[in-house]
């Protein structure tokens, strides 16, 4: 017989992290201590700004995937649009690259309402699939329209006007950007947890013909969720951008790129305000120390990490240590 | 003309391969529903035992198939009992990571153990070919379409004719209902990831003459193993056969006749529309 | 007295090489620390494999004959796992801890973010193993290649085939990604230049297994000339088909080298490979200094294995950076770009400098040689001045060899 699963386990009956002003307290302490991050380890502001950024950009993967049910495994295709957008205004019409970023967050929005309108009937694994075609036919399109993106040999930026007199290559000011990106981010999944319009969402994603019932219109709620996704991925992808200096197609629109960030949703807790931020924090800070103390075999580490979290925390860490906590 | 029967005939033989992946796939998802990222590393697999043993035992490639077959199977059986089942009832999201993470580990375990130099082995008729009329076979390719009917033509009996497969595609149908019936659900479940890395295994070992192993290559076939399937319809086994054919031939007519580097866009495009419109595949008959 | 000073030159002279190869003492004293990255696990681990035991080799030999001025050379390698992030990372780290120059990546999709991240610390990056020609063109102040650009591979073909005369169409297949394009078009580009027709020109995705629908078309259309780029490990499989589909040409050129110059081109290949001719950065018989015995050496190293020509760039450019820290009057960033800007050295891999060519900045002008498959091994049979055999043209057909 098919047994009643364990209560907390679907997303549902999972209890929101405090849907009220602690979580916000804990938001704002927590971007607090992160803004302390360049003076405590100025030796590692490479990691930190990838670690904030990857936050961000899984926050912004989250609002759909763990919000709405759809699995994306394309979302790449944003980050690498804010990216492209943001470089190509820049070398092709000198123009600075916030311009280049807005853009860009247009183009990905715009690449969402088709997508989205079109695939979101797709269920589970279809859309899943579906997702990574687009990513991967967008990364033939960038790799051979080499008069547009420059081709499968990438685009470099060799120099970015200032902002506000801030170097934008300086490592300092790429770790702020990507720390206000992620507060927007934040921002977004706390207002999620408390608006109507997650509730929505959280209806469409348990049972979407008694969402209907109730007069949601699923379609259209799911849509604006892949809008605000797709922006902030987008915004997320210019920065990345500018972090590297230089990318192409097979970075930018790749398979593991979109696949990693629906990792880091999933592993600390998809559908919840930190549960990215967390798992960004791992795998991306897990990596870094793995490579240190298992030379050579790094990779095989992250591989059984991510069996082990699936076996026993199949709703991420910070589920989980919720659930610890109480019991 | 004869130019064009040609690139038909080595489509479909390559394409006989291609079913055989996603066969696989089709069934695991069928019995499952899990969408198996591993399938490509479980074809690694297969190729890099069959490498195993040509090496150590000197035995011809397409003799050894059966024993990296069960090799196969065995890995899937052990896979599905400590790492898939406890997750059975677990949301969807959880299969996906975990057959991610078993990927990662398969690969970097088979880095370890053979290297990261490309592996290509060099057998007898590596390069010959048979001849009928003007068409012009390879050898190596004719035994593994061979090799592929004889494979699946097995298969097709055992779903149709034994207890066994008879609990599988009830499974298949409805696993409530099947339990309701006494079928061991639990046991089908494992039997179905056997065969499904088996199956992916024997693909690695049909394709390891001609082409070469090395432990990265796995992204590539689950690629291809998703686009059959996807064609064929998930969960259909015959679908995947066409599928797979499908696959073979418009990979070949394209390579041949289309220049433009942007084919393999077309493809996707095409692999969307058909997910797009016909969500139970081109052979499939819709299914809720 | 004639005996004497004899005696006494003699001594000398033997203490003198007592003393090692050159006849200085080994290195002692406070270690001079170079960093170093590259691929070693992830997809690209086959040939960080290659950049370790060139690294490795190198430090020894510098080390034994005195170092640098007397101090032991130290390489930190760091593994980028593939990953142009972590590389990134560990950049960071060595510029902060003081480094005064990096060698590495690999990978052209490592090496390009890193060069824009060292150029803008002002720290030189030499490297040794990425393809990409945008890497030193225009590639950046701080940057400096010693392995061959695109260009390098190509052109010696162009000469060989003037001077075997005879040719005059060439069939043009490469992968699909930015070497084979790289290579599309110098090819294209020479073959105008030399008046040659070009018949064919495709390019084919990866995960192509099967290439017999456009090798037949290659040979309806038929060509003096074939000319090939290939994904790292197909080059086997192209020809293996090549020859089932009985595709005949003079010529069969690998003119991206990778796929075509790897050991395992000529192991799994067999009687399929016989007679290619490819462009490579180095080749084991090539008459470079010591160029034999290195190659020994490495293999030796890599416990059998035999080294691609990875293993002897890296070995050159650790050689190249520890002649300019050598040179350099202060062992700042500043001061060995500059030494390094001055390098005229000749190494077993060949000559190293760094020049502006063509749009191409601080780009070492070394040819590449060209190697033809003579009875399963690789000989060197262009320029003709490290050449040990002569080409065998034209190819013979299929059906009339063994």
């Amino acid at each position: 017989m098919r047994q009643t699963p364990p209560s907390g386990s679907h997303p549902a009956t999972r209890p929101r992290i405090g849907a009220g002003t602690s979580s916000l307290t804990g938001a704002l302490v927590l971007l607090a201590l992160l803004a302390f991050y360049p003076a405590a380890f100025p030796s590692f502001m490479t990691l930190g700004v990838t670690i904030v950024l990857f936050a961000a950009m899984a926050t912004a993967w989250d609002v759909l995937g763990g919000w709405t049910g759809q699995l994306s495994l394309g979302h790449a295709v944003f980050v690498g649009i804010g990216a492209y957008a943001m470089a190509l205004l820049v070398l092709r019409n000198g123009a600075a690259p916030w311009w280049g970023a807005m853009v860009g967050v247009g183009a990905s929005v715009a690449v969402a309402a088709m997508w989205g309108g079109v695939t979101f009937r797709l269920r589970g694994p279809y859309f899943a699939l579906a997702s990574i075609a687009v990513a991967e036919m967008t990364r033939i399109v960038a790799n051979n329209w080499a008069r547009l993106t420059g081709g499968a040999e990438g685009i470099s930026l060799p120099g970015l006007p200032r902002f506000l007199g801030l170097d934008l290559f300086s490592r300092q000011v790429e770790f702020y950007m990507a720390l206000v990106l992620l507060s927007l981010a934040l921002v977004v999944a706390w207002w999620l947890q408390r608006s109507r319009f997650g509730y929505h969402l959280q209806a469409i994603r348990e049972d979407e013909d008694a969402a209907m019932a109730l007069g949601i219109n699923p379609t259209r709620d799911k849509v604006w969720a892949f809008l605000a996704s797709a922006a902030l991925t987008s915004l997320g992808g210019s920065l990345y951008g500018i972090f590297l200096g230089f990318f192409e197609p097979r970075g930018m629109f790749s398979l593991d790129l979109s696949v990693q960030l629906a990792l880091m949703a999933y592993i600390g807790g998809a559908g919840t305000l930190f549960g990215p931020l967390i798992g960004a924090g791992l795998l991306v800070g897990g990596s870094e120390v793995l490579r240190i103390y298992f030379p050579g075999k790094s990779l095989f580490v992250y591989g059984v990490l991510i069996i082990l979290v699936v076996l026993f925390a199949p709703d991420g860490l910070s589920t989980a240590v919720r659930r610890a906590r109480r019991a | 003309m004869v130019q064009f029967v040609q690139i038909v005939v080595n489509g479909v033989f390559t394409g006989g391969v291609y079913a055989i992946i996603g066969i696989g796939l089709s069934l695991i998802f069928g019995v499952m529903r899990i969408v198996n990222f591993a399938h490509g590393v479980f074809l690694v697999v297969g190729m890099f035992t069959t490498l195993f043993f040509f090496e150590r035992l000197h035995v011809d490639p397409f003799l050894v198939i059966p024993l990296v077959m069960v090799v196969g199977g065995l890995l899937g059986v052990v896979l599905e009992r400590f790492l898939l089942e406890p997750i059975a009832r677990a949301p969807e999201h959880a299969s996906i990571l975990m057959t991610v993470g078993i990927g990662l580990v398969l690969s970097n375990v088979l880095l370890f153990a053979f290297g990261d130099a490309p592996q290509i082995i060099n057998t007898r008729y590596s390069t010959s070919t048979w001849h009928l009329g003007p068409i012009t076979f390879s050898t190596a390719l004719t035994i593994a379409f061979v090799l592929t009917v004889v494979v699946i033509g097995g298969l097709a009996l055992i779903l149709e004719r034994t207890d066994l497969g008879r609990s599988v595609r009830a499974a298949a149908q409805n696993a409530d209902a099947a339990e309701l019936q006494g079928i061991n659900t639990r046991r089908v479940r494992s039997l179905v990831f056997g065969i499904g890395f088996a199956l992916a295994a024997l693909a690695g070992a049909l394709l390891l003459p001609q082409l070469f192993a090395h432990p990265s290559i796995g992204p590539t076939y689950t690629l291809k193993a998703f686009v059959v399937t996807v064609l064929g319809g998930m969960g259909n086994v015959a679908g995947a056969i066409g599928g797979g054919l499908l696959l073979g031939v418009t990979e070949s007519l394209g390579a041949a006749y289309v220049s433009s580097s942007y084919r393999d866009a077309f493809g996707l495009a095409a692999f969307l529309l058909v997910l797009l419109l016909r969500p139970a595949g081109l052979f499939g008959r819709s299914r809720t | 007295m004639m005996q004497t000073l004899l005696a006494l030159a003699l001594a000398l002279l033997l203490l003198g090489t007592a003393g090692g190869i050159s006849g200085a003492a080994p290195a002692s004293g406070e270690p001079i620390r170079l960093g170093a990255i590259s691929s070693l696990t992830g997809s690209f681990a086959t040939f960080g494999s290659m950049e370790r035991a060139g690294y490795a080799l190198a430090v020894d030999d510098i080390n034994t004959a005195g170092g640098i001025n007397g101090r032991p050379l130290l390489i930190d390698l760091q593994d980028d796992t593939s990953n142009a992030n972590t590389a990134l990372t560990v950049a960071e780290q060595f510029i902060r801890s003081g480094v005064p120059l990096v060698l590495g990546a690999y990978s052209s999709s490592i090496t390009k973010p890193l060069a824009v991240y060292m150029a803008r610390q002002r720290v030189p990056l030499l490297n040794s193993n990425s393809a990409d020609d945008s890497i030193t063109k225009p590639g950046s102040d701080y940057v400096f290649r010693v392995g061959q650009n695109t260009d390098a591979y190509v052109k010696p073909l162009f000469a060989l085939f003037k001077q075997l005369g005879g040719i005059k169409t060439i069939a043009i297949l490469v992968s699909n990604n930015a070497l084979g394009h790289s290579v599309e078009n110098s090819l294209v580009t020479q073959a105008k230049d030399g008046d040659y027709q070009v018949v064919f020109d495709q390019a084919y995705d990866e995960g192509l297994t099967d290439f017999r629908p456009v090798l037949n078309r290659i040979r309806d259309i038929g060509a003096d000339v074939l000319a090939m780029s290939s994904y790292e490990a197909d080059a086997v499989a192209l020809m293996r088909q090549i020859k089932e589909v009985n595709l005949n040409a003079k010529v069969f050129a690998g003119a991206g080298a990778t796929g075509f110059a790897i050991p395992s081109f000529l192991k799994g290949g067999g009687e399929a490979v016989e007679y290619v001719i490819t462009s490579a950065a180095w080749s084991p018989d090539v008459h470079y200094p010591r160029a034999h015995e290195l190659f020994a050496r490495l293999k030796a190293f890599m416990g059998g294995v035999e080294p691609s020509y990875h293993a002897i760039r890296s070995y050159a450019g650790a050689t190249v950076a520890a002649d300019a820290l050598r040179r350099a009057t202060t062992l700042t960033p500043e001061g060995i770009r500059e030494t390094l800007l001055a390098t005229r050295l000749t190494t077993p891999f060949g000559t190293v400098e760094f020049k502006d060519f063509n749009g191409f900045h601080n780009q070492n002008p070394l040819p590449s040689i060209l190697m033809q498959v003579q009875r399963n091994k690789y000989v060197t049979v262009w320029p003709p001045d490290v050449a040990v055999g002569k080409v065998i043209y034209p190819t013979p057909v299929w059906t009339a060899r063994k």
